[in-house]
């Protein structure tokens, strides 16, 4: 019994955090601190509030508006009034203050509170951007852009969308905001991204960017929680006894942490966690209060996510190993000198002349010398499905993974604009990859992996 | 609450009766029952067309208009009104509301007045159609894409 708190008439966990003005009045009307009577002064006021307001939205030019818009005008009374509300001492104070002073007071209080409250996010919007990290990821990166959460700061309107969140935010935070709107939201999302910036920027971006290339290739087009990937890899890190700053955990580690996990009941996992956190404070010198409330409130998330990779033998998906791009296996792939361009045309105009499939091959087998050849050939010569297979079947595996790299049959945004011909090779290489054997499929998209394309000496 | 609704009601017929202290030297007046439907057209159309008005005044605004039109008369001076206003809430929101009250009012009586000569319908389906158009469009409310070409077309008649 460490806090002893003063109970209230009004139970403060029943009360939405997004509609706090009507859930109060909801509260107090059920617990009997308002009346009927109450009530309806309270709505008399809002609607004369609401023509009010109507009249300016309108300018004085019309007398009459849209239902919608009307019900967002009012919505938005009920946000700022709302907001002031939230910001009295308790909810039972916030009903005396309901009773005793006038809507369009509490109105004009809210929205001074919401003036003030902008200038602080956007001043905290500018820290955010001053501790951003250096990514590749494009969802932070949008997120954190003129276009992205800057657009709050051009296009919120105080006045008759204050519930609004007029910006693009894409970027998944660790602790997400939940039950909250408008300026609240925005101002509570930049404080979360600030401390996640605050404990990332403690490793060095090559770190981060060699930590979520493991995690997967593609990360930059992800909806990947970077601090929160980080976090579980220092604390991976402090669990397997490894350097915290450089944020790698070996695949004999990630065997290390199973056997020791393995062992422990949740109570103890959780507590281990706490201490592994413990040891990223000192290492860090965190002591920033906020920082470490933040942190500890995520430890329980990525402690479930360690218990259920334990259970399911997955924790290679929850502690990473870091790769560093540069150092995996390439292998380089060079085209060739590409024939003369009459020469192609003569070639190509014999192809389609040609009616034998065994004479196609021939002739290709003869003629062709450079792989671009080949592939300008399989686009522009017309062949049958038959033909393609035949084709396909006289070339190795890296000719073929070099093919899937240059057309890939898994929809790509980059290749909306392919032509019909090209289409069609896609249709057919992709066919022809599923009727190969399992083992020599993966060979070639391994191969399709590493490859390097290296331009042709002309 | 069941009071509120009936007394801006009353205040609305009443407005509306004053005005026959205007619209009396054009041989047009509007009985209380007249009056009282009015507002009941204006409040269906508003309900049908999903818009809410606080103020009251544009009936009055059409009445004081309208009056001194030479299609109207004593005969369909009511009939028109029921029209009228019918009419303005609905092309309220077909213009996107990028048009007041005064402009629209102005619009509908010159139209009715010039062009439709009195026609309810060609007002309607006809000038202000097209005026709603052209403001959805970002074009001024009487602008017209055929001007030219008809001028063109009378020169051939030559």
């Amino acid at each position: 019994m460490t806090n002893i708190e003063k109970r209230y008439i009004i139970d403060s966990n029943k009360l939405s955090g997004e509609s706090y003005f009507n859930s109060l009045l909801q509260e107090a009307y059920t617990s009997g601190l308002i009346n009927q009577s109450d009530l309806e002064n309270i709505q008399l006021q809002c609607i004369s509030l609401l023509a009010y307001k109507s009249e300016r939205y309108n300018m004085g030019e019309s007398s009459s508006i849209r239902v919608e818009t009307a019900e967002s005008i009012m919505k938005s009374i009920f946000y700022t009034i709302g907001l002031y509300l939230k910001s009295l001492s308790n909810s039972d104070y916030a009903i005396t203050k309901l009773k005793s002073e006038k809507i369009s007071e509490m109105y004009e209080r809210g929205r001074k509170l919401i003036y003030s409250r902008f200038r602080e996010a956007k001043h905290i919007y500018e820290m955010v951007l001053s501790n951003r990290i250096e990514t590749l990821n494009h969802s932070y990166n949008s997120t954190l852009s003129e276009n992205g959460i800057g657009i709050f700061f051009k296009s919120y309107n105080i006045e008759y969308e204050a519930y609004d969140i007029p910006a693009s935010i894409d970027y998944q935070l660790c602790n997400p905001v939940n039950d909250l709107a408008g300026i609240e939201y925005i101002q509570k999302y930049l404080e979360n991204l600030y401390l996640e910036n605050v404990f990332c920027i403690n490793f060095a971006t090559d770190s981060i960017h060699y930590l979520l290339y493991g995690y997967d290739k593609g990360y930059p087009d992800l909806l990947v929680n970077i601090f929160e990937q980080v976090l579980t890899a220092a604390l991976g890190c402090s669990l397997a006894n490894r350097n915290i700053r450089e944020l790698y955990i070996s695949q004999e580690d990630i065997q290390y942490l199973y056997e020791k996990l393995l062992k422990y009941d949740k109570y103890t996992l959780l507590l281990n966690i706490h201490k592994a956190a413990e040891s990223i404070f000192e290492e860090f010198y965190i002591t920033n209060y906020l920082l470490k409330k933040y942190i500890e409130k995520s430890l329980p998330k990525i402690a479930t996510n360690i218990e259920i990779a334990i259970r399911l033998n997955t924790l290679n998906r929850v502690f990473i190993t870091s790769k560093n791009p540069d150092l995996e296996p390439r292998i380089q792939f060079k085209s060739g000198v590409k024939m003369d361009d009459e020469e192609y045309r003569r070639l190509i105009e014999e192809l389609i002349r040609c009616r034998y499939t065994s004479d196609k091959l021939e002739l290709i087998k003869k003629k062709v010398k450079s792989f671009d050849d080949l592939e300008d050939i399989l686009i522009d010569a017309q062949l049958e499905e038959d033909e393609f297979i035949s084709l396909f079947n006289t070339l190795g595996d890296v000719e073929i993974a070099a093919m899937i790299k240059r057309h890939p049959f898994e929809w790509d945004f980059k290749n909306v604009n392919t032509s019909e011909a090209e289409h069609v090779l896609q249709l057919y290489l992709e066919s022809y990859i599923k009727q190969l054997p399992g083992s020599r499929r993966e060979c070639i998209f391994q191969i399709a992996e590493q490859l390097l394309e290296v331009d042709a000496e002309i | 609450m069941n009071a509120f609704p009936s007394l801006i009601q009353k205040q609305a017929v009443d407005e509306i009766q004053e005005c026959n202290d205007f619209t009396v030297k054009f041989g047009l007046t509007l009985s209380r029952q007249d009056a009282i439907e009015l507002v009941e057209t204006r409040n269906l159309s508003l309900k049908k067309y999903g818009r809410v008005e606080f103020g009251g005044g544009v009936i009055n605004k059409i009445i004081k208009e309208f009056c001194d039109s030479p299609y109207i008369s004593m005969n369909n001076y009511v009939g028109t009104l029921h029209e009228l206003i019918e009419i303005f809430y609905f092309y309220k929101n077909e213009t996107l509301d990028l048009i007041s009250d005064d402009e629209l009012i102005k619009f509908m009586k010159n139209s009715f007045d010039g062009k439709c000569q009195g026609s309810i319908e060609l007002l309607s389906e006809r000038e202000l159609a097209k005026m709603a158009r052209n403001l959805r469009y970002g074009y001024a409310p009487d602008y017209s894409e055929d001007s030219g070409c008809e001028e063109e077309d009378e020169d051939d008649q030559y």
